[in-house]
């Protein structure tokens, strides 16, 4: 009987095969070579010596490592918390009065940001914050000069991208959630004032809660993770004024060929990316009783 | 009509304008001979750039490594995910939970933070520039989501038809084949386009693990040929970047169309 | 007994996954040879891929049984490099021939990724007609030869004559000192500001770029150094090395370079010669003497005037001391790949490569200085452009970069220090004091000389 048991689990086995080998295998690698110089070239190419903690001192020594930690928070917090989370939210709310035509019109915009493929993206959003891009042309109908946005403002720059591109997830998140909730009482949040924005904050997003948080969760992750729109956007400049974690560990490990430092970088972002994950599972679990 | 509705038509037109506002330029360069980075109706609107990428070496090629990667990357991932899913659904076991809720915590790896050991892991296993495992390791990425919608999908079909099936002999997985399967077919088709798009939009994973020019796809193309930074054929860029977006915008419409816009979080955030 | 079917149905895809992973490269056909040539194609280098397709051509006419597969990777310098040495770290992707930064040789030979040429070259008679300098440039700390040069460079001034002329500088024109190039620099900017009076490279985006043609020009023409070559030590906390970010700082405050911001632009320099220089743009810059292979005839910006418009001028020591210039010389090798399984083979290709009329040919299209003395004696490779002549004598000033396993690494952090200075992030003594933490922290205290 046990057996039996046992062997109805066998059709996971493939997955779980994949998830060790391409998942769980480079993770446990990744700790591994933080604690050696493996490098591109050099000596310790050939032969990578374990240097126990050097490279974690390293990390805190340095300049660069502090600064990136920090520009992944501002990054994080300004592009996916504050970005596309409330923006998410106020679209969603606003489609819910808006004509269908409109919604469905806006609809299609936003999500279209999100579904091109991330380079032409970047690619967009680099040509967009130009100095002789769209951004600064708008400007330029309202007798403004814009700034060179990529040089002078490069985290402003990719906090907007990054908003621009991925609100879509939270609006389809927000919209679905919505849907749930009585018509009346959402479209009353938006209608009458002062009152609507208080039940807007005291029923409506009480009721949404907990879509709320895991799509904070999940954005969360999704940012810290990104890397090709703001290596195409500034790779990182100008003088690491946008290396962000995944950009400084790229940098570390295959343009100045340090591997061992480079995947140190990497098992802060992996500890980090456990950490919200498993905030996001106590979450879900709380959610289903 | 209410002050309020138009407030919002107004509003969210503003922000629509502002999503739009950056894939402008795309549309406009890329049927400019001389785009610059402004964004400007063409004086003399043609189809050059069209024609200036539409070469086998620069277009069809990496298209195809494109396709190749993203169907072999959606396959393993369907195999995998709806065997995995069939116990899952089926059975009470206490594996259950903990197994569900660590795949769930998969879907946390930054999968840019773990680039660097993997490409460390396939020198070790000799698999750099390798196509199959490359496409293995980009399924993996995905695997835990579309485990987890895959699981979603099964729970809604009912029980009592396969339970009929039992009764008369069929082994389980022909139960599932026979049955189930037939029965969630929009639910497969929605797990093999979200994943589909996902592996086609993926740079930073054949970037590094795809070396030899012949296997790289369009997304590791584009960026190689235009430089990092869009080198001066911006036309051709914009061109090249429609043709490139337009297979997964169709698939998205598609599935769009078929079971609502915010499929790809039936599985993930509903759940 | 059903359950039996199910094993039935899982296994296979198990084995498949395992099987999949486990042999995903062909293995190479047991009859038919092929050598894998890795090397560096871009839009504006293109004279390698025509030397390549040409040497494969004639090898495989010579030797039947061998395919020869071009592997050219389409990215700049350093981006090359990325890609060169993530291909090299596994035995089924390393090349078996590839094209190779001089100054990555030594650092790669400790990696062993190059293959000792030594006994095969004393096979090879071609290699007398090598000058000294080219044998010592694959030279590694062993005493063995590693590389092969396919040809030399060295940099220099390149101004356009009319812009000069239109401030009011006598052409030609030869600044004698670091002062003479401001003076000059401010009196353009002065008579013209929509002119980039003096363009030096900065910053991390133009890499290499950046030490070879611009920084190391005003480092070695101070009375420090980079690198001691008979202490063996790198020097750090030296004036020379603050008073040139201090030179660079001054260029890009006053505006008299480009835009920090177009200067981090890793393709900086394609504006240099494909829109500034003949759109009368940019007055002068330091740059290579491979420089007309852009404009010239079949080079990617091609310019009918070059000859006539562009002058050349010597880079001057800071006060004009001794020996009153500055050059750097670099260059690029082919080299064999330690793990090639053909190194025979591959060594054979190599030689066909940088044969005569290969070498000359390359030479002529990249506007390279000839190694081979066969070559440098041959009338179409001194009349290839007017400027021949004035680049190649520059090689009595010349310095070559610190031939270490190290070096890289050092490049990287002077790279990072031009950056901040140019951005305004530091100023140039904080500057010069991070590099010299880094240089410490990379080749340790004991490998360091206070100056």
């Amino acid at each position: 009987m046990t057996i039996r048991r046992y062997l109805r689990l066998l059709p996971v086995v493939p997955s779980v095969l994949l998830l060790l080998v391409f998942l769980l295998a480079p993770v446990a690698w990744s700790f591994y070579a933080s604690f050696t110089n493996a490098a591109l070239s050099g000596r310790a190419a050939r032969d990578p010596q374990w240097v126990g903690l050097e490279n974690y001192v390293r990390m805190f020594s340095d300049d660069s490592f502090p600064l990136a930690a920090w520009l992944t928070v501002v990054f994080v917090a300004a592009s996916a918390v504050l970005g596309q989370n409330v923006l998410g939210l106020l679209i969603a709310l606003l489609m819910r009065r808006s004509r269908k035509a409109v919604s469905s019109w806006v609809g299609t915009a936003v999500v279209a940001a999100w579904i091109l493929p991330e380079i032409v993206a970047a690619f967009a959003a680099y040509a967009y914050f130009n100095r002789d891009g769209t951004l600064n042309q708008m400007l330029a109908l309202f007798g403004g000069k814009g700034p060179d946005w990529l040089y002078t403002f490069p985290l402003v720059a990719i906090i907007l991208a990054n908003t621009w591109r991925g609100t879509a997830f939270s609006m389809l998140v927000y919209r679905a959630a919505l849907a749930d909730v009585p018509q009346d009482v959402s479209e009353a949040a938006l209608m009458d004032g002062a009152q609507g924005w208080q039940r807007l904050a005291f029923i409506t997003l009480p009721l949404i809660r907990s879509s709320i948080a895991t799509n904070l969760m999940l954005i969360t992750l999704q940012t810290l993770a990104v890397f090709t729109l703001i290596w195409v956007m500034t790779a990182g400049g100008p003088a690491n004024a946008s290396t962000t974690l995944p950009v400084l560990a790229y940098q570390e490990a295959f343009k100045f060929g340090d591997i061992g430092y480079g995947t140190a970088v990497a098992s802060v972002l992996i500890v980090l990316g456990v950490v919200f994950g498993a905030v996001y599972v106590r979450l879900l679990r709380e959610q289903k009783p | 009509m209410s002050r309020p509705r138009i407030a919002a038509d107004i509003a969210l037109a503003v922000i629509g304008f502002c999503f739009v506002a950056p894939l402008l330029w795309l549309l406009l360069a890329a049927v400019d001979p001389h785009a610059g980075y402004q964004t400007a109706v063409p004086s003399a609107p043609s189809m050059d750039n069209f024609g200036a990428v539409f070469t086998p070496e620069l277009l069809f090629q990496p298209l195809t490594n494109s396709f190749l990667l993203s169907a072999g990357t959606a396959a393993v991932n369907l195999v995998a995910a709806v065997l995995a899913a069939y116990p899952l659904s089926r059975y009470q076991s206490r594996f259950n939970k903990p197994f569900m809720y660590s795949v769930l915590f998969g879907t946390s790896l930054p999968v840019t933070a773990i680039m660097v050991p993997v490409y460390g892991l396939f020198v070790q296993l000799q698999l750099l520039d390798s196509m199959m495992a490359t496409i293995f390791f980009m399924a993996t990425t995905t695997l835990p989501m579309a485990i987890w919608m895959m699981k979603n999908f099964m729970d809604s079909v009912p029980l009592e038809l396969e339970e009929a099936a039992w009764m008369d002999g069929a082994s389980s997985m022909a139960a599932l084949r026979t049955i189930v399967l037939p029965l969630m077919r929009q639910g497969l088709g929605v797990v093999f386009i979200f994943v589909f798009i996902q592996a086609w939009g993926n740079f930073f994973v054949p970037f590094i693990l795809l070396l030899s020019t012949a296997k790289q796809p369009a997304a590791v193309s584009i960026f190689s040929f235009f430089g990092q930074h869009g080198a001066i054929a911006y036309g051709q860029l914009a061109a090249f970047s429609i043709l490139y977006s337009v297979p997964v915008l169709l698939l998205y419409v598609l599935v769009s169309r078929s079971v609502g816009s915010s499929f790809a979080l039936s599985g993930s955030v509903k759940g | 007994m059903r359950r039996p079917m199910r094993f039935a149905t899982v296994l296979p895809v198990v084995a498949a996954l395992l099987a999949a992973t486990a042999c995903s490269s062909t293995p190479p056909a047991a009859e038919n040879k092929t050598l894998k040539i890795v090397y560096q194609k871009s839009d504006s280098f293109t004279a390698l891929d025509t030397v390549m397709q040409d040497a494969k051509k004639e090898f495989e006419a010579a030797n039947s049984s061998v395919t020869v597969n071009l592997e050219p990777i389409q990215a700049n310098d350093d981006d090359y490099g990325t890609k060169l040495a993530l291909a090299q770290r596994s035995p089924d992707t390393a090349p078996d021939v590839f094209y190779e930064d001089t100054f990555k040789v030594r650092s790669d030979v400790d990696a062993g990724y190059l293959l000792k040429l030594d006994s095969y070259l004393e096979k090879w008679d071609d290699w007398s007609r090598f000058n000294e300098a080219a044998k010592a440039a694959g030279r590694a700390d062993d005493g063995g030869i590693y590389a092969v040069p396919l040809g030399t460079d060295t940099r220099a001034i390149w101004y356009n004559k009319a812009v000069l002329q239109k401030a009011g500088i006598a052409v030609p024109w030869q600044p004698k000192t670091w002062e003479d190039i401001l003076s000059t620099a401010r009196a353009i900017k002065a008579s013209d500001p929509s002119v980039i009076p003096f363009n030096m490279y900065a910053g991390k985006g133009t890499g290499e770029g950046t030490v070879m043609q611009s920084f190391y020009e005003l480092l070695y023409g101070t009375d420090s150094t980079l690198y001691d070559e008979k202490e063996k030590k790198w020097v750090v906390g030296s004036q020379g090395f603050t008073d040139s970010l201090a030179f660079l700082k001054t260029l890009y405050d006053e505006k008299l370079a480009v835009s920090p911001a177009e200067a981090l632009d890793a393709n900086v320099w394609k504006k240099v010669f494909g829109e500034w220089f003949p759109q009368g743009k940019l007055a002068a810059t330091v740059e290579g003497s491979y420089t007309p292979s852009f404009w010239q005839k079949g080079g990617a910006y091609e310019w009918a005037g070059y000859e006539q418009e562009m002058g050349v001028a010597m880079f001057p020591s800071r006060n004009g001391q001794e020996p009153g210039g500055v050059s750097m010389s670099g260059g690029w090798t082919l080299a064999v790949g330690a793990k090639s399984k053909n190194a025979e083979l591959a060594f054979k290709f190599l030689t066909t490569a940088l044969n005569k009329k290969n070498a000359l040919a390359f030479d002529v299209n990249n506007s390279q200085i000839a190694v081979r003395t066969d070559v440098a004696a041959e009338s179409s490779y001194l009349s290839a452009n007017p400027f021949v002549k004035d680049v190649s004598e520059l090689v009595k000033v010349t310095h070559y970069r610190p031939a270490t396993a190290d070096y890289p690494r050092i490049s990287t952090a002077v790279q990072v220090a031009t950056e901040s200075v140019i951005t305004g992030k530091q100023s140039p003594e904080d500057a010069a004091a991070e590099y010299d933490a880094t240089v410490r922290k990379l080749v340790g205290d004991g490998k360091v000389l206070e100056r």
